[in-house]
């Protein structure tokens, strides 16, 4: 067992090569840090990556996906359905538009993505859009959805903050739906700091974003342009490295009883595996065993996600709603330690702390 | 004759060797969302705006926007604001739900609001006033304080361009821009100040999704999950620009110093176009005003227009003012200056060579 003497391993673990260091350095010392020309060369870049026509970088992805429904034409009194299992911003950026976010419940704990047969059902003639949300880097059924909406002539967003080069049937995620949303949030894949990117083929949402950036105060500026466009040139091999390691994490989590995972291992190969998200049998132990994982074992873990529909602003707002597969992944999932140089001795500790802590009675 | 062509642009940001490592250090600590650095910043900046309580958020819009919700602004508000203001301004009274109502200026001489026009403006539904300090030049807080008193409405500060000006802080909530194009520039974010813990600790919530805890919190085992009390917004700052905003604070009195040496000449070299141009504000304006902005009115809109062109041709960057007052009868005078002015290039480092360039190049373009 390990001892809490040992260096703790974090949840994420940003590092910054010196070519990004560089490229910060360089904006710095010209004297012009608002938003120019590097933000323009990022958006260009990414755009390129992705294989979309319009990329937008912005404050955040929360500026992103309210711009992202702005643009898709929702306003007060339209309904957007989104899932409740996810970060607060999906759903608060509906209601910023002074729309009703309508939450739909998750496949289930093998899939916490949203579920499109819940999505069919609850779609009304208010409905405007739809939003999906690709967690963990792992895709939402969004072809799928992308039928499911056009059938229905409502918009599809996708709340692609974990997904920056992930991939759904050959398609890269974000591309599928009318926008795709993509956070640079400091603990992301693509992470500077705080920004997001809003891209989309369809030139009418690219200009309302375009110009709606700067009213809004949803600016992003050179700094971070700059990091950015460095960081893109690492994102694969980054994302080679954490595909490496959940795969490890994955084999050997199979023979550690009181846990199941969720995808299936082909899906790991797709995924931009931004974190590593395991759900517990028995949700009633995982305060414990996180309590446990930290104090006596050193290990930092997150969850990912409290169901947005049961915070106090939601509740007090639409009332009790019964979702109860998203209750259930809301409390049963923890997420364990990944980033691109975690070791071997690293993962070997974090596989170890819960087998000790999950096989105890 | 051509006056030489000469590269003057309308801002700049000119940051020293410790600037640069204090943003460097901060990338390379891997931790970049809101933590020690952003705490250090608040605490920093309070100390030198004289404020009890600072609260770093992502621009001067976002600033605003959540000083207004802490004031309480709702539907069916009203919120007296300047004609002659950045657009977001409006956009940001009528995201809360409230309804932006525009007041004059004072005149081509001085663009601060009137405050007599701001008085005739109060209706029951009036909730705040936004005290705006156009280019850095302190409005006049003593009248629009009075009309808040005697009418029970909270009194905003709208201070994007004028960190440091003489009697700027003493709204109930001021708000700051920290745009690279601004005295305190980083890049892009924002400020808000309070004399009230409740009003700061309002902005606070607000500006991370209402969530109470945040990632630093977690990060250090203070909190193990989060509840979202209220509907928030991300409008966080983060740490590389927290670091060069608190790096940049020690050098910004020198800074303004510097500013304000150049429009005073500016100021000299154009006093005796006075039957061409006006030149805003007074010489004793200027002793109070942080200079973010310098800027002419001109006998008429084809005027500034010729000007800003040639200027362009020579490399001089100008800027026109937002014209969204241009055309609204409700406020002329807004509207007739918003017209006819336009930005000159205004900022620390720009040397005598460079001002003698501009100013040349403004007389030439006149006496066309």
């Amino acid at each position: 067992m390990a001892t809490a003497a040992q260096e703790p391993i974090p949840l994420f673990d940003l590092r910054l090569t010196d070519d990004d260091l560089r490229a910060v350095e360089d904006v710095l010392r010209s004297g012009t840090l608002q938003m120019g020309a590097h933000a323009e060369a990022f958006e260009r870049a990414f755009a390129a990556h992705l294989g979309s026509a319009h990329v937008v970088a912005l404050s955040s992805c929360t500026a992103a996906l309210h711009l992202a429904f702005v643009a898709t034409g929702v306003g007060p009194g339209d309904e957007v359905i989104v899932p409740s299992y996810t970060f607060a911003a999906t759903a608060a950026a509906v209601l910023y538009c002074g729309a009703t976010p309508v939450f739909a419940d998750v496949i289930g704990p093998h899939d916490p993505s949203i579920d499109p047969a819940h999505v069919a059902a609850l779609i009304t003639p208010r409905t405007r859009a739809v939003a999906c949300v690709h967690f963990g880097g792992y895709a939402a059924p969004v072809h799928e959805l992308r039928a499911l909406c056009d059938r229905n002539g409502v918009a599809l967003v996708e709340d692609a903050a974990h997904a920056p080069a992930a991939t759904a049937g050959g398609a890269m995620l974000g591309t599928v739906g009318q926008a795709g949303c993509f956070s640079l949030f400091s603990n992301k894949v693509l992470s500077v700091g705080e920004g997001g990117l809003l891209c989309t083929d369809d030139a009418r949402i690219a200009e309302q974003a375009r110009r709606l950036r700067s009213r809004a105060g949803y600016r992003f500026d050179d700094m971070r342009a700059a990091l950015g466009l460095s960081r893109l040139r690492g994102l694969h091999d980054d994302i080679a490295q954490r595909r490496r390691l959940t795969r490890r994490y994955r084999e050997q989590l199979q023979a550690v009883d009181g846990l199941t995972l969720p995808y299936p291992d082909e899906a790991v190969d797709a995924s931009s595996c931004y974190v590593m998200p395991i759900m517990l049998t028995d949700p009633g132990r995982r305060d414990a065993v996180r309590a446990a994982l930290r104090s006596r074992h050193g290990v930092q873990t997150s969850l990912l996600y409290p169901a947005v529909h049961e915070f106090t602003a939601y509740l007090q707002r639409f009332g009790r709603i019964e979702l109860p597969r998203t209750e259930h992944c809301s409390r049963a999932e923890i997420t364990l330690p990944l980033f691109p140089h975690m070791t071997t001795a690293q993962q070997d500790r974090v596989v170890a702390a819960l087998a000790c802590e999950l096989g105890a009675p | 004759m051509s006056a030489p062509h000469r590269n003057v642009p309308l801002t700049g940001t000119p940051l020293g060797d410790a600037d640069v490592d204090a943003v460097l250090e901060a990338y390379r600590s891997g931790w970049l969302t809101m933590g020690p650095r952003t705490e250090r910043f608040e605490e920093a900046f309070a100390a030198a705006t004289g404020a009890a309580h600072a609260v770093a958020v992502s621009s001067g819009t976002a600033a605003v926007h959540l000083a207004l919700l802490a004031a309480g602004v709702g539907a069916g508000d009203e919120v007296i604001v300047p004609a002659l203001t950045f657009g977001a301004v409006e956009d940001v009274v009528r995201a809360c739900g409230a309804t932006p109502v525009r007041c004059d200026i004072a005149g081509a001489h001085d663009h601060n609001a009137d405050p007599a026009d701001v008085a005739d403006r109060v209706t029951p539904a009036t909730r705040a006033i936004l005290a705006t300090h156009r280019w850095g030049y302190p409005c006049d807080m003593p009248a629009l304080r009075a009309t808040c008193d005697r009418h029970g409405l909270v009194l905003v500060e709208d201070a994007a361009q004028a960190i440091l000006a003489g009697g700027v802080g003493a709204g109930d909530l001021t708000c700051y821009s920290l745009s690279g194009t601004k005295q305190l520039g980083v890049g892009e974010g924002g400020m808000v100040t309070a004399p009230a813990a409740a009003h700061a600790a309002r902005v606070r919530s607000l500006r991370s999704h209402a969530m109470t805890s945040v990632t630093w919190d977690r990060h250090r085992g203070h909190a193990q999950s989060y509840d979202v009390v209220d509907v928030g917004f991300n409008y966080r700052l983060d740490e590389p620009r927290a670091a060069l905003g608190l790096s940049r604070l020690g050098a910004l009195a020198a800074e303004i110093r510097q500013r304000r040496a150049v429009v005073r000449a500016y100021r000299a070299a154009f006093a005796d176009l006075q039957d061409a141009v006006v030149v805003p504000f007074t010489d004793g304006d200027v002793e109070r005003s942080s200079h973010c902005c310098f800027g002419l009115v001109f006998a008429s809109g084809g005027t500034r227009d010729a000007v800003c062109r040639d200027l362009g041709r020579h490399g001089i960057q100008t800027l026109r003012e937002p014209d969204i007052a241009v055309g609204d009868r409700g406020t002329p005078r807004a509207g007739d200056v918003a017209s006819r002015s336009a930005r000159l290039p205004l900022s620390g480092s720009l040397d005598e060579g460079q001002v003698a360039a501009v100013v040349d190049a403004v007389r030439a373009a006149l006496r066309r």
